[in-house]
């Protein structure tokens, strides 16, 4: 198929734009016409309009899963294949399904960066724009990557692209810090994620994730007995669990999800353009993209989905209720991101394949345009996030305002928006394999259910305590009443976004096609991928339930309607809203403080509202996030400080070895060969 | 009877019998200490200084390293030349058996040639040895 | 066709050798050194010549077993040329090539130049020996060759107090080793009857049970010289003041060449004269502690370093370790097998990668030696903006040294790892993967130092020495080249490897 054949071009090109920053970073910063933006708005517009025509292809039928490039050819043991390294494209309902989305929100990062950027004045932006063009490519070339360890390049490329971008304002003492975190803490993971490749490698030969010869169909086989493989004397099921769980480790420090999730507020120093980028389509979504790209691995294994689901579910709570407290808009979409994600993994864990691709879409469209409208407000408020600064921005910013008020309905998951739908199938899949599946896993995923339950009022509420802080009431500072005004290149991202969040939810309306029995679930035909195919049997949807629902898993789905549960998520959503409404969307939710010499009936009701306020917000959820934090801090950092130290700490013990003097160093020598002639002497028998 | 226990009676005689001197000379022998006796033999001159810490001019370790280098020369030179002419009549090639022999000493020829060339022979007189001698003969 | 005589098959080593002796009649002509370019010029062309010759023989089969001649046994298997040996002379002449650049910028204005070149040259023919040694006694000569130019050298700066001090230490635990080496040597034929590795490991084999023991003892304390010249922990001692004390140029021959120099005639003796089940000794175990107390030890030190030429000292050490998993994950199958081959073969693989970026990291110190910048980490701060050629270059060679994607290093790691857990040794391979970790941590201390820190006062660079600049360059395009060049290296090495045990 020619559009197959251009395929490696949809990365290639923000590679070239990268490349033609690169030398315009390093030859100078007037070289290029608007710092390098064009190259990158036209080459991920081509990008696009690839991924698009693969899109189509795929529709009609085809798939692809070519090897393009094979680098190294090792030599092999006796009877097993040698190792192959190579490059290859997969492009199934899958990937080309994300390469819209990261090319999309691409484009829209790049127009929106002539707003954000260019006209603010900014300076280094042939820096910015490659790094924006790395960033992109990276991301796409590990979308199309056929085989694990392609994948993990590309993800380590999005790691380092990240670094550079989230530290773009170096001088400040901000960001370097930042950006600096966001490298360690993925890099924690991911050296995981590394060791789970070599192993992946060692046990099956290959990496790749389609096809006969694939690892997910390999240990599929090995469970049904077909074929054995190296398992380093462990069961098979337990070794693949392993394996699963250390490529778990990349997935949930590039996915932020507990407790490697600490990077991702801080990394909110970057450029917001950025942040969209990282939150809505690149590095965030990576993890949870390479758990659905090698689903049929983690689905033979029910111990790695508990934990996937556990995690998942977890955060999505926690994370929710750190978000209510925050005073940056920037931090309450970031902790909004950490959450949404742990939906995300909830499903996965959950069996909800479908589900999580599903809000892995509308995620990607109603978060980047949350950030794009955050990075519009911050345009206007010359850059201070401090939402208790804003207010009554609503009529200054109309397009702003309508367009977040979408992105921001679709986040709390009130009907008829994109998220209502996506997070409903989430909650829905859980609840249901929770209670179809029969004993610990099943209690598992109810207790996962049950966090991401709440978190959907936790979500409603912070949400729109950040729309009322920031649109509504009265403007509270001189800035609020006088914004800057924005041009096209930030409206008209923000409208074809605003839109998109609206949506595209109506590609997969489950509760709606169960009610009037309409087949309109059109993500999860999708997912199916065409017939006919050999090796897309084992990548699609139905084939994944398959093995869900063999005996090595186990996992099964009560009979439900989708609607009960569907109205309670939207119920507490609404109650989140209403809450918020209640607290922040009448009168002056701070200045009431100034007045209060004034009206005492006033006085008597903001201190109720007051007091109210800080129940909720230090007696619960202060507490909750301090622990929360605590933990952070003194477990986590804990660990990570006690790793280094030691080292450090022994490391300096072995340079007092080195005492510089020749005698020692002449008698330590003799005394180690010694002691290995004593204990190999006693070891062999030859000695005593 | 195991034959190491020769070797060890070897052994015990070889030390045994020097100790066994020395002990037994201090044992017998009168004891007159004088100033004479420890001082340093000068060939009958009266020693003028400490042999203790004297420096010797690094010149004379030159010489002996070159004299070591041609001193293992002669080592393998010698069995070779008691064994070239049997194995010449024996029929073993010209080529082998005078080749690596001039390979070897061209070798030692470029290392003298070099050594000469630095100085290594020339007897350079140092100041210091040049003073000491003034001084000793005024 | 030409045939030509056997003893053609040493050319790599004999051109080293005539090299030095060229350089030795060119100073007896010039004594005052007044022409340093000729020198340094002889120098490198020797070593290319030397190049050339192992890898033609490389490429066209001589002394290989696939599509060659099989291994040529010399001076009544005194010496032995095949595929190892030849894989490892390109090494020895690949790192001597970058050292003899380098050093003609490092040697400006110094006395001694023609003695530095030659000696260096010597060293490398003894190294070039070493790889080819099939007879105890010739392994010992050779290191021996190898070693003693070697302290004369570690002493070149002869005003700079360190740089002597470093050299005695040197030479005095060479000393020590040497005697240890030998003492094993001579147990070792004790036991046996033979120095021929052949003979050694047949006598070994039908050992009766009262020599055991001497001969174990013997195989541990042959091991100990080893170690010496691979500066493995306990005989590492040594490294970290020679590496520092000595000229830049040096410290990079020292532990490039010369380390790999040690593993070649380790890896021949150990697999070749000591089988595994006969030796008395479980060497396989003994090389598995080595590895792991190694390249910990040499990780955790040089992560507490202050200046950075102490820092590849020790990461050197820890190097070290890596390559040691090629005996310490050997698993001793049928002869000529592919397993076995696979991850000696990775660690001859590893060795090669790291002759390129080691040297190169040296040579950047030198090149920092010769700004006179400072020593310190912090010393460096600002130098990417100044030289930016090099410090890209530096930053490839320290990425490359930790193994991250996409240097040449991580795929000679990858494949030593991936070897060690195909053989059965996953926790080998894990702690190398932790120490990569570690090791990550003081690397990328030097890349923020060059990128990010802000230098500490104003400095101007004294010019760009070209052929430093040279040498530092090719060893990053090497580095990367590596990259998609690393197929044929790993396919070369693995099948010279499978073909040691006869």
């Amino acid at each position: 198929m020619a559009a197959f054949d251009y395929a490696p071009a949809i990365v290639l090109l923000p590679f070239v734009s990268f490349l033609v920053s690169l030398g315009a970073a390093l030859y100078g910063d007037d070289v290029l016409p608007k710092g390098g933006a064009l190259a990158g708005i036209v080459a991920t517009a081509g990008s696009l309009i690839l991924s698009l025509w693969v899109f189509f292809t795929v529709s009609a039928g085809n798939v692809y899963n070519q090897t393009i490039y094979t680098w190294t050819t090792g030599a092999g043991a006796a009877g097993e294949e040698a190792l192959e390294l190579t490059f290859g494209l997969l492009l199934d309902p899958l990937s080309s399904m994300m390469l819209i989305i990261v090319s999309l929100v691409a484009l829209l990062v790049h127009v929106f960066s002539l707003g954000y950027m260019n006209d603010e004045g900014e300076t280094g932006l042939p820096r910015y724009y490659a790094g924006l063009g790395l960033f992109s490519a990276s991301m796409l070339g590990f979308v199309v990557a056929h085989n694990i360890l392609m994948a993990f390049m590309f993800f380590e490329l999005v790691g380092l692209c990240s670094f550079l971008l989230i530290g773009f304002w170096f001088r400040e003492p901000g960001p370097p810090s930042a950006a600096k975190k966001a490298f360690l803490v993925t890099r924690f993971g991911d050296y995981f994620f590394l060791v789970g490749v070599v192993a992946i490698f060692a046990t099956f030969g290959t990496g790749r994730f389609a096809g006969a010869e694939s690892f997910p169909v390999l240990a599929e086989e090995v469970l049904a007995g077909e074929v054995a493989v190296n398992t380093f004397g462990f069961a098979p099921t337990t070794w693949f669990t392993v394996v699963g769980l250390l490529v778990l480790g990349g997935v949930i420090g590039k996915s932020a999800q507990f407790p490697l999730h600490t990077w991702l507020p801080d990394a909110m120093e970057g450029p917001t353009p950025v942040s969209a980028l990282i939150h809505a389509a690149t590095m965030v979504a990576a993890g949870v993209y390479l758990v659905a790209r090698m689903y049929g691995f983690y689905a033979v294994s029910p111990t790695a989905l508990a934990v996937i689901a556990l995690v998942g579910g977890f955060t999505a709570l926690v994370a929710a209720t750190m978000g209510v407290v925050k005073r940056e808009i920037k931090q309450v979409l970031a902790y909004s991101t950490i959450s949404q994600y742990g939906y995300m993994m909830l499903a996965l864990g959950a069996g909800g394949y479908v589900a999580a691709t599903f809000h892995l879409l509308t995620h990607a469209f109603f978060k980047a345009l949350l950030f794009l409208g955050a990075g519009s407000v911050i345009i206007a408020m010359h850059h201070n996030e401090n939402m208790w600064d804003m207010g009554g921005l609503k009529d200054r910013m109309p397009v702003t305002y309508w367009t977040f008020l979408s992105g921001s309905l679709a986040l709390a998951g009130i009907i008829p928006f994109a998220g209502f739908w996506s997070k409903d199938e989430v909650l829905y899949e859980a609840l249901v394999h929770g209670l179809g599946t029969d004993g610990g896993l099943g209690t598992i995923f109810l207790v996962a259910y049950a966090f991401g339950l709440l978190a959907v009022f936790f979500t409603g509420f912070y949400t729109f305590r950040m729309v009322f802080l920031t649109f509504h009431g009265d403007a509270r500072t001189g800035q609020a009443r006088d914004p800057e005004g924005v041009g096209w290149n930030v409206k008209g991202p923000l409208a074809v976004l605003g839109v998109l969040a609206a949506v595209t939810g109506f590609v997969n309306m489950t509760p709606v096609a169960d009610l009037f029995d309409l087949d309109i679930e059109y993500l999860h035909r999708w997912l199916e991928g065409p017939e006919g195919v050999e090796f897309m049997s084992a990548l699609s949807a139905h084939h994944y339930l398959e093995l869900l629902e063999s005996d090595v898993t186990g996992i099964h789905a009560a009979e439900l309607d989708p609607l009960i549960p569907g109205g309670v998520s939207l119920l507490l959503a609404l109650a989140g809203v209403g809450l918020a409404y209640a607290l922040y969307g009448r009168g002056e939710p701070e200045e009431y403080t100034a007045k209060l010499g004034g009206v005492q009936d006033l006085l008597y009701n903001n201190y109720y509202q007051d007091e109210y306020q800080v129940a909720i917000a230090e007696r619960v959820v202060l507490p909750l996030s301090r622990a929360a934090d605590k933990f952070d801090q003194s477990g986590v950092d804990g660990v990570v400080n006690g790793v280094s130290s030691v080292s450090l700490f022994s490391g300096s013990r072995v340079r007092r070895v080195q005492t510089g003097l020749v005698s020692n160093y002449a008698a330590l020598v003799t005394l180690g060969l010694t002691v290995l002639l004593v204990a190999f002497g006693i070891y062999g028998g030859w000695l005593l | 009877m195991n034959q190491w226990i020769a070797v060890g009676a070897l052994a015990l005689m070889g030390v045994g019998i020097p100790l066994g001197m020395i002990a037994v000379s201090s044992l017998i022998r009168p004891s007159v200490p004088e100033q004479g006796k420890s001082s340093t033999y000068e060939s009958g001159e009266i020693p003028t200084k400490s042999a203790i810490g004297i420096q010797f001019n690094i010149q004379y370790y030159m010489v002996a390293l070159l004299f070591v280098v041609f001193d293992i020369e002669t080592v393998l030179l010698f069995p070779w030349t008691v064994i070239y002419q049997p194995a010449l009549e024996s029929g073993v090639g010209l080529m082998t058996l005078l080749f690596p022999m001039l390979v070897f000493i061209g070798v030692l020829v470029i290392g003298l040639v070099w050594a000469w060339r630095q100085g290594a022979v020339k007897w350079a007189r140092s100041e210091a040895a040049t003073r000491r001698k003034t001084e000793h003969n005024s | 066709m030409v045939v030509y005589p056997d003893w053609a098959a040493l050319a790599p080593a004999l051109a080293l050798a005539v090299t030095g002796l060229v350089l030795l009649l060119i100073d007896s002509v010039d004594p005052d050194d007044s022409r340093p370019g000729l020198l340094a010029g002889t120098a490198v062309v020797g070593t290319l010549v030397s190049l050339g010759y192992a890898g033609w023989f490389l490429a066209s089969g001589t002394g290989q077993v696939d599509g060659g001649t099989g291994a040529i046994s010399l001076y009544r298997d005194a010496l032995v040329v095949d595929g190892m040996a030849l894989f490892f002379q390109a090494v020895f002449a690949v790192v001597t090539a970058l050292v003899c650049i380098a050093s003609y910028d490092y040697l400006k204005e110094r006395a001694y130049q023609a003695e530095f070149y030659s000696l260096v040259m010597f060293a490398a023919t003894g190294m070039a020996v070493m790889a080819t040694a099939n007879s105890l006694a010739t392994a010992f000569i050779a290191l021996e060759l190898a070693s003693l130019p070697s302290y004369a050298l570690v002493a070149f700066l002869k005003h700079n107090r360190g740089s002597v001090e470093a050299s005695l230490k040197y030479f005095l635990i060479g000393a020590l080793s040497s005697a240890v080496f030998a003492f094993g040597i001579s147990l070792v034929y004790a036991a046996t009857g033979s120095l021929l590795l052949a003979d050694v490991a047949s006598a070994l084999s039908a050992l009766d049970g009262g020599l055991t023991g001497v001969a174990a003892i013997g195989v541990l304390m042959v091991a100990g010289g080893f170690a010496f010249k691979t500066a493995s922990v306990p005989f590492h001692f040594w490294a970290p003041e020679a590496y520092e004390g000595a000229p830049a140029p040096i410290s990079a021959f020292l532990s490039s060449a010369s380390k790999a120099a040690g593993f070649a005639v380790l890896f021949r003796v150990f697999t070749t004269a000591f089988p595994l089940d006969a030796a008395g000794v479980d060497w396989m175990l003994l090389f598995q502690v080595l590895a792991v107390v190694t390249m910990t030890l040499g990780n955790f030190a040089a992560a507490t370093q202050e200046t950075v030429k102490r820092m590849l000292a020790y990461s050197s050490i820890g190097h070290a370790g890596y390559a040691l998993i090629g005996l310490a994950a050997w698993s001793g199958g049928a002869p000529g097998s592919v397993e076995n081959g696979a991850v000696l073969g990775a660690s001859m693989a590893h060795l090669l990668v790291y002759g390129f970026m080691n040297t190169g990291a040296f040579l950047f110190v030198a090149l920092a030696e010769q700004w006179d910048v400072g020593r310190t980490f912090e010393d460096y701060a600002g130098l990417g903006s100044r030289a930016p050629m090099a410090s890209v270059a530096m930053t490839v060679f320290m990425f490359s040294l930790a193994g991250v994607p996409p240097f040449g290093g991580f795929f000679s790691k990858l494949f030593l790892f991936a070897g060690a857990v195909d053989a059965g040794f996953w926790w080998l391979a894990a702690v190398g993967v932790v120490n990569s970790t570690l090791s990550l941590y003081y690397y990328s201390r030097v890349v923020k130092a060059l990128w990010v820190d802000d230098p500490v006062g104003e400095f101007e660079l004294g010019g760009t020495p070209t052929g430093l600049y040279v040498a530092v360059v090719f060893a990053a395009v090497g580095t990367l080249l590596l990259l998609p060049g690393f197929a044929p290296v790993i396919e070369t090495a693995q099948s010279v490897a499978a073909a040691l045990v006869p």
